[in-house]
């Protein structure tokens, strides 16, 4: 019971599309990358900046990160993804780096899969597993210009505070 | 025998340290905690980071530890902050 049966048109290969950019991410381009004529579903997650954390009022978050290294580790979550869940079709991670304004999109994953079972899921999977291990950081700058190095809860070396 | 290492800072150890890299004689043959304890030796204010801090070696996660490292020219080490990536 292959998804070759499904098809109709040629069989496209399955990809992974790992970006990271300056830019403003474009929803839009990232649900293309991920949309298959083989799918019936394209899951999409969005992370998007808050204006507040603790009380205090954050005005920016900053971020970078280790390029080539987001790149082999996001690799490596993405074939965990297909190992888990072999349906999936397209994974499109995209990232944004350096300053980003307050309720824009940080990061945007999209995953497309036959059924949406399988790209709910792995969707989830895929943004607990890149905060847990993408050599990415984010800094938030609050109104007092004091600023803050934030920690994910899902890395295994954060603090306790 | 010694390696010259390129050593990355990011994040909170970049800001700490005042440098994003640098090119640091190291040991070929060593551990993840003598690594972390020389570099401490060059930046004490990296002390701040104890106990949330790994290392990355040849783009791989190391922890602090007994664990056994071989070192080569040209190959990069980073410090690697409690990650806030998503």
């Amino acid at each position: 019971m292959s998804s070759r049966e499904e098809v109709g048109g040629a069989m496209e290969p399955s990809r992974d599309l790992i970006g990271l950019s300056p830019e403003p991410l474009s929803i839009e381009r990232v649900y293309s990358s991920a949309v298959s004529p083989s799918c019936g579903a394209v899951a999409l997650f969005i992370g998007t900046t808050r204006e507040h954390f603790e009380g205090r009022r954050v005005i920016r978050l900053e971020y970078e990160a280790y390029e080539p290294m987001v790149q082999s580790e996001l690799s490596a979550v993405c074939r965990d993804i297909r190992a888990r869940w072999p349906m999936v079709k397209h994974i499109c991670i995209q990232h944004r780096l350096g300053l980003v304004p307050v309720a824009e999109a940080s990061v945007a994953i999209a995953i497309s899969s036959p059924h949406r079972c399988e790209a709910q899921e792995a969707v989830g999977y895929c943004i607990n597993a890149l905060k847990a291990s993408a050599p990415i950081w984010k800094k938030e700058v609050y109104e007092s210009e004091e600023s803050k190095w934030k920690e994910n809860p899902e890395c295994g070396w954060s603090g306790n505070s | 025998m010694t390696a010259r290492v390129t050593v990355l800072y990011f994040a909170k150890s970049a800001e700490l340290t005042g440098h994003r890299s640098e090119v640091v004689p190291l040991p070929a043959a060593t551990s993840s905690g003598q690594l972390w304890a020389l570099l401490l030796e060059l930046h004490p204010s990296l002390a701040a980071l104890q106990d949330q801090v790994v290392l990355a070696v040849r783009q791989q996660y190391v922890a602090l530890g007994d664990q056994a490292l071989l070192l080569a020219d040209g190959d990069e080490v980073a410090v690697v902050p409690p990650l806030s990536g998503g």
